[in-house]
This record gives structure tokens, sequence and C-alpha cells, in this order.
């Protein structure tokens, strides 16, 4: 049964507290998201448009714990020869090369095939064990002496058949391989798959995870990033872009610019010494955060209008 | 589980958020954790366990914030009993009582110390009803009279449990359920003891008693409507739903056409899901050598694992057009609107549309959301006379030349040329060279052939010649056509 907190509401907050220490800024939501995964020990589906710091969750997580991080990166045909595990054929070959003779000496006295066999079982299955086994990211979070922190990003980009191997593993912490038997976890790694929903994920996955879905940060959360990760920034700046930056996301865009994309330009402001926007500075800089030509065609004889008004919001 | 959280989720599920059994203990494990304190928290909370997807993130909000509205009167109600030091239980019937209490007090604040002058009349009131119904161990009369509170709750309850009132869908139904919730706690009964003690002059009893019965009503009504509040707006767009997948498109009205592309959108969801998933068949029988080979290197060479041929399995290539002339007017928005959905589900549907001319749609369909794309094919194509001849003449200018042996076309349209040729001809040619016609005419099998309709003539030149007018018959054509490719 799970420990019950005194507190929930304190053990979020210092949770929250505790990301804004390691330089990751999130909201309660996404704070409570982590306490609840830890207190239910269920992976978290986190969703959201690219580039919101859904696999940046994962690394500061792997941070605060002081777990180590196992990644998976996702891809159409990944299978699970590449995310559980695979035998070293090679090794299973080279050890019997080299133990050719030796099974010849240790066979010797054995008369007739019989009992050559029946000599033979005694051995065991020594080339099917776990000195042959080639752990993929999936079987290594799950055999680590320390705790982990599992990333399986961009889930979405898999095909259906790699969701039914992540089931096991997702709702029981376990992986059974035919040859040795169920592996469990030592330590339950905590899980995150990230998705950006290019397709929609099972039911059955879905059923087993956390949902989070997390959005564009607001004009506030968005200067605390900024801050946090570029803390030398000009103040005056960063208020500007980012509400330059909040702005150009409510226009009609074939990609709207993330997080990422604005602490980029922000690093690009700061190289060239940028004291505050101007309108020639933003439409050559412009391509940092928009990733379209057409985009970058659109908006161009909005930015003027669009760095007026971000000035005067920053003020 | 508790009871609100089984409401709860009950209410989820009438609001298209499908919540598993062990989502629902996870909610549970989770309000455990949490408690109710915190609303904000347990509602981030909980959306996360039980909501799955953005759409549902949004039933679910709008789900919580109704359903711990009721709950936020239920402390209210909780309070004012401790205030009025009564012992009063909570939870499920709970629900109910706030507004009653409220009502009762509000109506008669001087019922309990007043007893005796009211006992006076309530005596013959009682005798009056045991005699009239002989059933309830107490009257509803007395409960009135005394003011048992707890009484008359667990009665409400009881009684709506007895009529079914989760079953309750449309605002409609409000005054008859209430109605009936009154008479199953014996609203005959009251009433009579009305009449009686009117008939026996003692009218200040008499319309003491019918005060109090007013409060009930009332209260009553509240929990009717609380539970419309709560499940049934739910189960009327459910019901609605329904209904829609079944009536003919051309009955559909206008209002409902949003509600309709939702529908369509999730069809077409449904069906890209289904098909996204088998794309290769192993062809048993043809080993592939090259890929044995590749694959028993690891054994040196001996072939352990043997790797059959497979077959891609093609999505299909649909090209599809759709009459949206006069005589088709009242489906023809629904048709695009399917063939707006197609263009979802299968990665190559070519899309055209013709009364007069043909013209092809799909840039339009393809860069418009529905709204747009819509009715600007219905102008830029429709209005004009129907000329099946003609259009099929454009349609073999246009794209004869790419139609192979996996392309399906499926003509949408009634089949009324008005009177001109409707150059079977032509589909004959187009039949022989590409995998299927298959022809979705809105109207019912026997009225083709009628009057301008070259229904007849044109059916045996389709692989298929099918009546479709329902979104039902919709989903099963193109399921049909998804599976056989």
């Amino acid at each position: 049964m799970t420990l019950i907190d005194k507190d929930p509401t304190a053990a979020i907050a210092d949770i929250q507290k505790r990301f804004e220490g390691a330089g990751y800024i999130c909201d309660r939501h996404i704070a409570t998201s982590i306490y609840l995964s830890r207190k239910l020990d269920k992976p978290i589906l986190v969703e959201g448009p690219p580039g919101v710091g859904k696999t940046e969750l994962a690394k500061a997580t792997a941070e605060l714990m002081g777990a180590d991080l196992v990644r998976l990166q996702c891809y159409e045909g990944l299978d699970e020869s590449k995310a559980l595990y695979e035998w070293k054929y090679g090794k299973q070959l080279l050890y019997t090369q080299i133990l050719k003779e030796k099974l010849g000496d240790l066979l010797e006295d054995a008369q007739g095939i019989d009992a050559s066999m029946e000599k033979l079982h005694t051995f065991g299955d020594q080339f099917f064990s776990h000195n042959f086994l080639e752990a993929r990211p999936l079987l290594q979070a799950l055999m680590s002496d320390n705790q982990t922190v599992l990333l399986i990003d961009e889930i979405d980009k898999s095909d259906h058949e790699f969701e039914a191997y992540l089931l096991e593993i997702l709702s029981d912490y376990q992986i059974t391989v035919p040859e040795i038997g169920t592996i469990k976890a030592i330590h339950k790694p905590v899980v995150f798959l990230t998705s950006n929903n290019s397709r929609e994920m099972g039911d059955a996955l879905k059923r087993r995870c956390l949902h989070l879905y997390i959005p564009f940060p607001d004009a506030d959360r968005e200067r605390q990033i900024i801050q946090a990760r570029i803390p030398e920034i000009d103040e005056n700046l960063r208020n500007q872009l980012v509400a330059f930056v909040q702005q150009l996301r409510t226009q009609d865009l074939k990609k709207l610019p993330a997080v990422s994309e604005t602490i980029d330009w922000a690093r690009t402001l700061m190289l060239l010494h940028a004291e505050s926007l101007d309108t020639d500075m933003v439409r050559n800089t412009l391509n940092m955060l928009l990733k379209f030509e057409d985009d970058i065609d659109n908006m161009d004889s909005e930015i003027p209008k669009l760095v007026t008004a971000a000035k005067k919001e920053a003020r | 589980m508790s009871r609100p959280l089984a409401d709860f989720v009950d209410m989820l599920r009438h609001a298209d958020v499908p919540v598993s059994i062990g989502e629902a203990i996870d909610a549970a494990r989770t309000i455990e954790l949490l408690g109710y304190e915190d609303r904000g928290l347990l509602k981030s909370a909980l959306g996360q366990v039980m909501a799955k997807t953005t759409d549902e993130m949004e039933s679910f909000d709008h789900c919580f914030d109704e359903f711990f509205k009721i709950e936020t009167k239920l402390d209210m109600g909780g309070d004012l009993t401790e205030q009025l030091g009564e012992d009063e239980e909570s939870d499920g019937n709970g629900m109910e009582a706030p507004s009653l209490l409220d009502n009762l007090d509000d109506g008669s604040p001087s019922s309990s110390p007043s007893g005796s002058e009211g006992g006076g009349g309530g005596g013959s009131g009682q005798s009056a009803a045991e005699d009239g119904e002989g059933g309830p161990a107490t009257s509803l009369t007395e409960m009135l009279e005394a003011g048992d509170r707890t009484g008359l709750q667990m009665r409400m309850g009881e009684a709506a449990d007895e009529v079914g009132l989760s079953n309750i869908v449309l605002s409609t139904q409000r005054g008859l359920f209430t109605r009936r919730i009154m008479e199953a706690m014996g609203l005959d009964g009251v009433n009579q003891d009305i009449r009686d003690r009117r008939a026996n002059e003692a009218d200040d009893s008499a319309d003491e008693l019918e005060r109090r019965l007013n409060v009930l009503f009332e209260a009553t009504r509240d929990m009717v409507d609380r539970q419309l509040a709560m499940t049934a707006q739910g189960k009327s767009t459910e019901f609605r739903q329904n209904v829609l997948k079944k009536v003919r498109l051309s009955n559909i009205e206008h209002r409902d056409f949003r509600l309709m592309r939702e529908m369509t959108r999730k069809m077409a969801k449904r069906l890209t899901d289904m098909n996204s998933r088998v794309k290769k068949v192993k062809n048993r029988g043809h080993l592939d050598i090259r890929k044995t080979m590749r694959r028993n290197v690891a054994y040196d060479g001996i072939l352990f694992e043997t790797h059959w041929k497979q077959k891609e399995k093609d999505r299909p290539k649909v090209m599809a057009v759709c009459d949206v002339s006069g005589s088709v007017a009242s489906v023809a928005r629904f048709l695009l609107l399917f063939l707006y959905s197609m263009n979802e589900v299968l990665p190559n549907v070519r899309s055209f549309a013709f009364s007069g001319d043909l013209g092809e749609i799909t840039d339009l369909l393809k860069e418009n959301g529905p709204e747009e794309a819509v009715p600007a094919a219905i102008d830029k194509y429709g209005g004009r006379s129907t000329d099946y001849g003609r259009a099929m003449q454009d349609f073999k200018d246009l794209v004869f030349n790419e139609i192979d042996n996996r392309t399906t076309i499926i003509i949408l349209g009634d089949g009324r040329s008005n009177g001109s040729d409707p150059r079977v001809d032509i589909l004959k040619d187009i039949k022989t060279r590409a995998k299927r016609v298959i022809w979705l005419n809105p109207e019912r099998k026997s009225i083709w052939g009628s009057g301008d309709s070259e229904m007849l003539r044109i059916a045996p030149y389709c692989t298929v010649a099918e009546t479709c007018n329902s979104l039902n018959k919709l989903e099963l054509v193109i399921r049909d056509l998804l599976k056989t490719s």
C-alpha cells in the first residue's frame, strides 16, 4: 500500500522547488505528476507540442533523484532485439570454437551418443545465461543496481507491436526472456514516455500510464525559464522577447515557436549584444524562432507591429 | 471505492471519457493520497489519472467542475446540520440533503417547537393515511408533519431509485420524474389528507401540510435537476449521436452539422487506427532466401531461423467523386464531409465534385477546415443541373490515365441525370481499368430507376452499387473497403 503523506501539498511544492533548483521550471501540474508517479508506481506519458521540455523533464528528474538516465529513442522498425535484449551470438560462437577441444576432453570417457548427450545435459544451459545476454535499454534499466530513470522518447514514432512489448515492463516492471525466465526490476525505475501525438497510442498503454500534457508556458513561466537558463540576460530584453514570442504563438503559423526556440533566440540575441528588440534585428534572427519559410514570409510584415506591442507589454 | 467517486466515474463515462476499472482504482488511491481539501490539486491529479487525451481532458475539466460544484453544497449541508445539532449521515444520501434542509428550514423554522399544534392536526391525518394506503409504516404526511428530514431524505432517495432517476435523459422529462418520485413517496396519501382536512374544516392544518408538501416538491425538483446536470448532459449527447448515426442524411438538420462533423471525424479516426495496424502479411510457403541467410549469420550460416517472403499490403488508392447538384443538395453537405474525413483516413484520396462540370477538390479539402471547404466546394461546383454524361467525360479526361488496377473509385450520387445520357460506356471503361467501382446512392433501392434516375442502367457497370444514407452505412462501406483492399 502506498504511504500517505501528511501533507501532500507541501510535498508537491517541495518537488517543484527542487526542480527549480535543478534549473527546470515547472508548474504545479507537472510536480503533481511526478509525485503521483512515485506514489502510485506509474509511468508518465508526457504529451505536448515539440520543444516544451518533455525530454528535459526526464533529465531533470534523473538529476534530482541522483539516478541514472537510460534513454531509448524510438523509431519506426524498432524491435525487441534493439529495445529489450539480444543474445551475444558472436560470443557464443567464439566460445563454442574455443571450447571445442575442451568438450572433446570432457566427453572422452563417455561411450556412445547417449552417454555423451547425458553428460552434455549436466553442463546446463551455459550458452543461454546472463553472461551471453546483451541488455538493451529497457533491460538495462531493470537490471541496474542504481535507481534509474527510463526515458522512452517519442514513443509515437514506434510501431504498434512495440507498444505491446512495453506493456509488461510498464505495469509490472519486469521482462520475460523465454530462455531464462522473468527478470524483475531491482529498483523500480521511474519511467517517462514522451509523445508528439503523431499517432494515437493504444488504450492498453494509455491505461497503464499517467497522462501529462505540457502546453506552451504562459509569459510568467517563460520568463522564469529564460531566467533560469540564461541568467546573464538583461531583464528588459528578457521581458520583451518573451512578450514577442507569446504574441507570435497567437498567430496563425505552421509551427509555433516552443520554449527551446525561445531559449535559442535569447542566446542569439545575447551574442549579438542586443539590449532591446528592434525590428531589423528581429527580422534577421527570426529564423531561430520560425522553422518554415512560409511562416517567416507571412510574419515579415507583422514584425514592426509585434515588436512595438511586445515593448509595450514588457514595460 | 466511495460512492461519490463511483458517481463521478459514471458521469465521466457518459461524457466520453472511458475510465477503465484500473483507472478508477488509481483514482481512488489518488484521492486517498491527496484528500479532498485542495480542489485544484485534486483536479490536476485526477485529470492525469483518468483522462488520457487532450479531448478527454476537456470533458474531464468540465465534469469535474460540474460534479464538485454539487459537492461544495454538500459541505454546506454538513455545516448546517451541525449547527442544528442534528445527527446526519453524509455521503450518498447527503447529496440530496442540503437543499431540502435549506428549504424546510427556510419554510418552517418553527416546525419543531410548534409540534403540539401540528401534532394535533396530524392525528386525524395519520389515521386517514393509514386507512387510505395501509402501506408504509410511517406515512408521508406524518413525516412532513414531524419535519423528519432524515426520513424524508431517505424516502426521497429510495423513491428516486425506484423510478430510475438515473435514466433521465432530456430536460423535458423533469416534470415527469419529479411527479413520479413524489408519487412513489406517497403523494396521493398526502393529497387525500389535505382534502380530508378541508372537508373537516381544519383549514389551518391543511394549509400547513400543503405548504410543507410544496417545500418537498421543490426539493425533489432540485434533486432531479441535479441528476440531470450530472449524467444526463453526456447521455443526451450520446442519445443524439446514436439517433444521428441512424437517421437519413437528408433528414439531418443544419444545427447538427457540428455534431455530425465530430462524429465523422471520430469514425475516420477509428478506421485509420484499424487500418494502420496490418500492413504486412506473411506469404507462407515462399522462403526469402536472402533474408534467411542474413539472419542466420549468427548461427555460423546454419539455417535455423527461416524468414518468409512478405507481401506489403497496399493502402487503397481511392478516387472519390461527389455529386453536389440540387437534387442531392440535402445530402451533399454530408457526402462532402465524408470525403473530407476520407482524406484524413487514407493517405492518397483524390476527391472530385460535380454537378455540370467536374473538378478536383483534393487541395481544397486538404487546405481548409471542413467548415470552409464544404460550402466552398458546393459553391464552386454545385447549383447547376446534373449531367452525369458530362461529368463522366470530364472525369475520364482528367484522370483516366492514372487509374490502375489498385484504384478504387467511389461515386457518391443519386444517378439522376436530368434526361441526359449518363455515358455508361465511360463507366464501363473505367471499371475494366480500375480495381473497383463503388456507387453509393442516398436513395432507397426501390426508387432507383424511377423518373430521371439512371441508376438501373448504371448499376451493372459498378462492382458495388449500394444505398448509403446514414453514417452507419457509410462506416460499413468504408470498413469493407479497407478490409478487402
